[in-house]
């Protein structure tokens, strides 16, 4: 039950300029749900990528208001989980699970 | 670059190539370098996309891409690099299991190469070749006879008086409606038809029995259809028909002069006959072209005697025999019928093959060592001549050539072929004979020979 839960919380790593300079510095940037705390994160990464996890920090990039012919609209908040591993532990994002 | 020869045999060559990994690697890298500058990735700007990432995501397709490069540069380097041409495009033969491991760059490139070289043979001198060729005097007779051809098809019909009767050589117009068995049957009534008696056109005993009768009469005939007629529902069959006749008409007389020529659009009588015997002369002199020609390449194909590469024959006997067995099925016949076997038809026409593949290569190999080539203005006029042979679709002809080069290649061949046989024509002893008309048609007999 516990290891389904976790495929909720990770929605998809994010492959980006700044991310793959963070990954140097031994961080991954996942997408994650909106209701993920940090302990949440840090337990399923670690789960489901078999890493030790040293510690999580959270983001929150609220929507932006769009117009779309005249009519406004609102993207959705995305939460964002910049993960730092523990030393010697490496993830490979872009081979997916 | 490594090559191994492999095997020899006759002109099969067989070629083991093998490109190191690195040197696959390296080409994959300038490759990617290239790439990098040019992609547009979410989330990179473009020209800052890392190159781990750029090769996890293009990595294999990119391989891919060089791999058939490579396999299509050292293919020609190394047929070219032994001095050789390949007569048929070369075989590459990679294992499937090979390339997937290539591809992800860890093991060497290597397949081998299966082509058939063309055979290397020396130009024969031509000067004792002799030719004989057929010339036909085009004759006054001759033109006269066309002429009153024409004028035939140009008789005008004037109508006979009341009463008068029907005759040989005349023209009559009639309704009639045929019926066998009772029963009319299909594309046997025609209504105010025309119909010329003497030339014989309709079933044998139908014109003859219309002569006697007049204007205003009805008939019932009575005609049996020949047996070869080509309706087979009908053949043979006896038939009634209805006749009523409307007019009948005498034929006028046609004098040649100046006036009939002018109907014709020409000035003068003069003019007509020189406008005959020129069509005459063309239709000869193309008769003679063909006739010389012939003799020329039999020459040339009992001057040389090489080993062909047996993939080119293999492809023209196909072509060949595709020809064929299409013939024989639309006749509806089998080889039994045409008194021979499916073996000897096929040995027969491999020979077929291998000459017209010796002769292609001679003639190319001739063509190129005096530079003859096919020029644009040239070219220019094999295509509209071939778009005149599709009236009303001319634009989509030559569009068609336009745009599939290969087409356009097709149509270059029989110009050069041409080119080389002019040539040669200039080098060899040709001597007229002057032949008749009948001497000149006559088919040669094994004429699906020629190349």
């Amino acid at each position: 039950m516990s290891t389904l839960k976790h495929y909720d919380i990770i929605r998809s790593p994010v492959i980006t300029e700044k991310a793959t300079i963070q990954a140097e510095n031994n961080k991954v940037v996942f997408n994650v749900a909106k209701t993920a705390t940090k302990p949440e994160i840090k337990a399923a990464v670690e789960q489901l990528f078999s890493v030790k996890v040293k510690s999580v920090n959270t983001l929150i990039r609220k929507g932006k208001v769009k117009r779309f012919r005249g009519v406004l609209g609102t993207q959705s908040d995305v939460k964002k989980a910049i993960v730092t591993l523990e030393e010697g532990h490496s993830i490979d994002v872009t081979t997916g699970l | 670059m490594q090559v191994h020869e492999t095997a020899t045999d006759g002109l099969k060559r067989e070629l083991k190539i093998v490109v190191p990994a690195t040197e696959l690697a390296s080409r994959l890298d300038t490759y990617l370098n290239d790439l990098k500058g040019r992609v547009q990735i979410r989330g990179f700007r473009p020209g800052k996309v890392p190159m781990a990432h750029l090769k996890k995501m293009y990595g294999k397709s990119a391989m891919a891409e060089i791999v058939n490069t490579v396999i299509g540069e050292s293919t020609s380097k190394a047929v070219e690099e032994r001095n050789e041409k390949s007569a048929v495009q070369p075989k590459v033969d990679l294992a499937d299991a090979e390339a997937e491991k290539v591809l992800d760059g860890a093991a060497d490139l290597a397949f081998t190469l299966s082509y058939e070289v063309i055979p290397s043979f020396e130009v024969q001198p031509v000067d004792g070749v002799s030719i004989e060729r057929p010339v036909v005097d085009v004759t006054d007779e001759e033109i006269d006879e066309r002429i009153a051809q024409i004028a035939e098809g140009s008789r005008s019909y004037e109508p006979k008086e009341e009463g008068a009767e029907a005759a040989e050589g005349d023209r009559v117009t009639i309704s009639y409606l045929g019926k066998v068995d009772g029963e009319p049957f299909e594309g046997g009534a025609d209504e105010k038809a025309y119909l010329f008696i003497g030339q014989k056109r309709f079933i044998p005993g139908f014109e003859e029995q219309l002569v006697g009768m007049k204007v205003g009469d009805k008939k019932v005939i009575e005609v049996t259809f020949p047996t070869e007629y080509p309706a087979p529902h009908l053949a043979g069959k006896a038939a009634t028909f209805d006749i009523e006749l409307f007019e009948v008409a005498a034929p006028g007389a046609v004098k040649l002069d100046d006036e009939w020529a002018k109907t014709l659009g020409l000035d003068s009588l003069d003019a007509v006959k020189a406008a005959i015997k020129g069509q005459v002369e063309s239709q000869y002199g193309a008769q003679t072209r063909q006739k010389v020609k012939r003799q020329l390449l039999d020459q040339l194909d009992k001057q040389y005697s090489f080993d062909l590469p047996p993939t080119l024959v293999g492809q023209e006997f196909e072509i060949i025999w595709r020809q064929v067995t299409a013939e024989l099925e639309r006749s509806g016949k089998t080889f039994e019928d045409e008194g021979s076997t499916e073996e000897k038809a096929r040995e027969e026409y491999t020979k077929i093959a291998e000459r017209r593949v010796r002769l292609g290569l001679v003639l190319s190999k001739i063509g190129e060592e005096n530079k003859i080539q096919v020029t644009e203005p040239e070219l220019q006029r094999a295509l509209i001549e071939r778009a005149r042979q599709f009236p009303g679709q001319e634009r989509e002809v030559l569009e068609y050539y336009r745009k599939d080069p290969q087409a356009l290649a097709s149509l270059q061949a029989p110009v050069f072929e041409e080119k080389v046989v002019d040539h040669l024509l200039g080098q060899v002893k040709v001597e007229d004979k002057t032949v008749t008309k009948d001497e000149l048609f006559k088919e040669d007999e094994d004429e699906t020979a020629a190349a």
